[in-house]
């Protein structure tokens, strides 16, 4: 079953070689991605089950602590931590610690049956008051994400008994059930939450299928299985238990290593499968590809400062570049092209005429400019106005967002700007500069790539919601402040269904591309490929986080 | 290195009375020590300094390392991170706090694991170790093999044996890695893929390691090697009858090696850098890897106390080298 042919590696080593001189193994690529796809991932006939076992998972990039908002630690997390509510393939809420919920008519209420007699592995119960402590940890900042997910319409969480609460709202929210099911709002103990950072990084203690048994830093986390685990949600394959006695996380960095170390059988399963390696890991193993909903990766314009607070000057940046055809060559066709700025081909409400604006167009670019007063052309070839040039500050996150195929990507489309009149100046950035925000003030850039993974159109509220003095929006990359667009996300948030929500994201994805505030790259994608052994492995709907509760290995 | 000079000095001292070279070699292994102190001392300061410097904010980075963002934060998000590590502070005190701390043993609290250093780096410093002075020792025994068996040789041999060093010596380690990494784990599979710290995952990344050591080591000795092999006292020796092989070994060898041991110091701090690419690559745990994370992630206590440790390796490497000179050499012996 896991047979490898030389030339397939070989390219694999060649293609990673040339590819990366600085990605090497210094790098750590796909800063916050997500997989997986709606329940029911790999799963294969035949073969004899084996009692327990160990499963090696291939995973990618090692999170320095486990608790906290990033979509590597919400992977881990949801293996150890259990939610209210998750969301199935179809989009759908079903029960998980909440057996069932009522939501008042206003919509302000969410009344939830919490499943009697769970505890957390601390021999602790898991009660509502437990939950409300949580609830009162995301919104003091204790999760930032979560915070943000349902920040500003979260009131108070009240225990009514030891098995009902009620959550209050300042607003109707509909997403609020969807965003409460990604992994960062895992019910931790309350004991866990009063201990030191360190014990909570290290092993945050949930009521989960696993808990972490040891972890030895840039090398594996070991999940043991919780044998009193009763709390599955509704979307579980099988009742009870984890199958498997342990999974062993592994961080295999480098790409040559993961594939590799699938084709040998030492993991049974890996995450992020290099896209030069997809086309025969289709033909060996069991593949799974998951296009995160959310923000895909597209370039924030910086609207407040530079060349581009002209709608003009980023609209004619969008026609600029034939965006589709350098995503198809930069990713060898395996990671789809995406032209919505705003949210992903995979979020609900996803309007997919917003993404067929701007096509390839030097002729619309050059009227645009034209338009714009960018007339003239210097010796170089780059338009100018009023003697001034037109450059573009374009740093990339390198490594952390954007990989070597990303990159490349930029690269293709610094060129085609080039034929229009810009001059697109890259700066690959490093993580640390990321991070520490060298790039993040108005000053610092005109274009920087991007991407937020969340399973709603909500997402739009965190990234486009206006900043203001008194509330400044950090996440809106692009400063662009609209009050007509604010409104009808706020709109969409507080409708009372899906139809009209979807209405109003909708308005907002045609006003977001009309402005050109941002243009579109590609979708945030992951991979799992897995030996045929791997049976019921599964990965959730909300931001594809991998499931090895139901998975079990056969012989 | 002042050896030599030294050894002149105190071949004439050493025909004074006893006494005076004891007090000698205290006062020098005293000041070798303060020495040292200072060394380490002023790496860890320019360390410190050095990410002071770099352009963003540490409180920032600290916060968007834990969301996974890369976002700006409002003076009052920023202020209980900026008090918690003391980055609110003057300059000045919180680097007296970090150099009173290292003298406790203290090497501060890691701004993304939230653990101290020690801790941190304590886990992964022996796996680093065996893979350096594994690679060392490997590199070594592969450039002696190869001198003693192609050097002065026929032609040909001779010929294969230099190409085989100057091939070795420029590949790039990541790419030696990949290949034996695809031709004896994957091809033909005698070692792991992921390794981890077992002995026979050691071999690979160690093997990454040495070869190109192992190259650059062997052309200075050969050159070194050719020109002894021509010297009157090897003339001498084989009059004697000594053999071939003796005379490589025990003559030529001894005189041909001093330049490749006082790089050999130079190479076990070089190591610890291509450590990294070797830790990643074959998924094995080391300080190397958590350097490379603790950089991207400005995790500065961390990092300094990385360079500590390999300034720490690269003093007693030295102080080994000079011991291994005069075990090479008798008329050091003295000293």
């Amino acid at each position: 079953m896991t047979r490898i042919r030389f030339t397939r590696l070989a390219a694999a080593a060649t293609s990673a070689l040339i590819a990366s001189a600085a990605l090497a193994a210094c790098s750590a690529s796909g800063g916050g991605a997500s997989l997986a796809a709606n329940g029911g991932g790999a799963s294969a006939s035949g073969g004899t089950p084996v009692k327990g076992g160990t499963i090696v998972y291939g995973a990618e990039q090692e999170p320095p602590c486990l608790a906290g908002g990033w979509v590597q630690q919400a992977y881990i997390d949801r293996n150890i931590l259990d939610s209210l509510v998750t969301e199935a393939s179809d989009g759908s809420i079903k029960p998980w610690l909440a057996t069932s919920w009522t939501v008042s008519p206003d919509g302000l209420t969410y009344d939830f049956t919490l499943k009697p007699g769970v505890k957390f592995t601390d021999g602790t119960p898991l009660n509502a008051q437990a939950v409300v402590d949580n609830f009162t940890f995301w919104e003091k900042g204790g999760n930032s994400t979560a915070q943000v997910s349902i920040d500003p319409y979260f009131k108070k969480a009240v225990a009514l008994s030891a098995t009902h609460l009620e959550v209050q709202l300042n607003k109707p929210y509909l997403p609020f059930l969807t965003m409460i099911s990604q992994g960062y709002f895992g019910i931790l103990s309350p004991a866990s939450l009063k201990r030191s950072t360190q014990a909570q990084c290290d092993d945050p203690i949930g009521s989960g299928a696993f808990e972490v048994k040891q972890w030895i830093h840039g090398q594996e986390l070991i999940l043991v299985r919780n044998p009193d685990y009763t709390s599955w949600p509704a979307t579980a394959v099988h009742q009870g238990p984890a199958l498997v006695d342990e999974v062993d996380w592994k961080f295999l960095t480098d790409p040559v290593e993961r594939y590799a170390a699938l084709t040998t059988g030492e993991a049974n399963l890996i995450y992020d499968v290099p896209t030069v390696d997809w086309t025969s890991a289709k033909a060996s193993y069991q593949v799974t590809q998951y296009i995160t909903p959310g923000k895909p990766v597209s370039l924030f314009l910086n609207t407040s400062v530079g060349v581009f607070t002209d709608a003009r000057v980023r609209q004619a940046f969008a026609y600029g570049a034939d965006r589709k055809a350098a995503v198809e060559t930069a990713f060898h066709g395996v990671i789809p092209y995406e032209g919505n700025p705003s949210v992903s081909q995979s979020t609900p409400g996803y309007d997919a005429a917003v993404a067929d604006a701007y096509a390839y167009s030097p002729a619309a670019a050059s009227k645009l400019l034209n338009a714009a007063g960018w007339t003239g052309r210097n010796a170089a070839g780059y338009r100018t106005k009023g003697g001034k040039e037109l450059d573009v500050k374009l740093p990339y996150p390198a490594g952390s967002v954007v990989t070597a195929e990303g990159a490349t990507l930029l690269q293709i489309l610094q060129q085609q700007w080039k034929q229009v009149g810009f001059n697109v100046t890259l700066t690959p950035e490093t993580m640390a500069e990321t991070f520490s925000g060298v790039y993040n003030t108005p000053s610092s850039y005109d274009a920087q790539p991007w991407y937020w993974t969340s399973p709603s159109a909500a997402i739009l509220w965190i990234v486009w919601r206006p900043s203001t003095k008194a509330n400044p929006n950090y996440n809106n990359s692009s400063f662009y402040n609209n009050t007509e667009l604010a409104g009808v996300i706020a709109d969409g948030n507080t409708a009372t269904t899906t139809t009209t929500a979807d209405k109003y994201y909708d308005q907002a994805q045609q006003i977001i591309q009309n402005e050109a505030a941002a243009v579109g790259l590609y979708t945030q994608t992951t991979s799992i490929a897995a030996a045929d052994n791997v049976h019921d492995f599964w990965l959730e709907k909300s931001q594809g986080e991998p499931v090895f509760e139901d998975a079990y290995l056969t012989k | 290195m002042s050896i030599v000079g030294e050894a002149t000095v105190t071949t004439v001292a050493s025909r004074r009375p006893a006494a005076r070279p004891v007090a000698r070699t205290v006062r020098r292994i005293i000041v070798k020590v303060v020495t040292a102190v200072l060394v380490l001392l002023g790496a860890a300061s320019v360390t410190y300094f050095s990410q002071y410097l770099v352009p963003g904010n540490r409180a920032t980075a600290i916060l968007n390392e834990q969301q996974g963002r890369a976002q700006q934060y409002s003076a009052a998000q920023l202020a209980p991170v900026n008090h918690k590590f003391g980055f609110d502070k003057p300059v000045v005190v919180q680097y007296l706090d970090y150099i009173g701390g290292l003298f406790r043993g203290n090497l501060g609290t890691s701004y993304t694991q939230f653990k101290p250093v020690t801790q941190v780096i304590g886990a992964e410093l022996l796996p680093s170790l065996v893979l350096t002075v594994c690679g060392l020792v490997a590199a070594w025994v592969i450039a002696v093999a190869v001198i003693l068996l192609t050097a002065k040789r026929r032609r040909f041999i001779s010929a294969l044996g230099s190409t085989w060093e100057a091939l070795t010596a420029s590949l790039p380690p990541y790419w030696v890695g990949v290949v034996l990494l695809v031709v004896f784990a994957v091809e033909i599979r005698i070692f792991p893929v992921i390794g981890g710290t077992s002995v026979l995952g050691t071999v690979l990344p160690v093997l990454t390691l040495a070869l190109p050591l192992a190259g650059f080591l062997g052309q200075v000795t050969r050159d070194e090697f050719e020109k002894v092999l021509d010297e009157p006292f090897i003339t001498t020796a084989r009059t004697r009858g000594m053999g071939d092989t003796a005379v490589r070994l025990v003559h030529a060898l001894r005189h041909s090696v001093l330049p490749a041991v006082t790089l050999s110091g130079w190479a076990l701090g070089a190591l610890v850098s291509g450590a990294v690419i070797v830790e990643n690559l074959f998924g094995r745990p080391g300080i190397g890897q958590v350097l490379v994370t603790a950089v991207n992630s400005r995790d500065v206590p961390v990092v300094s106390g990385i360079v500590l440790v390999v300034a720490a390796v690269y003093i007693v490497a030295n102080l080994l080298v000079d011991l291994t000179y005069a075990l090479i050499d008798p008329r050091l012996r003295d000293t």
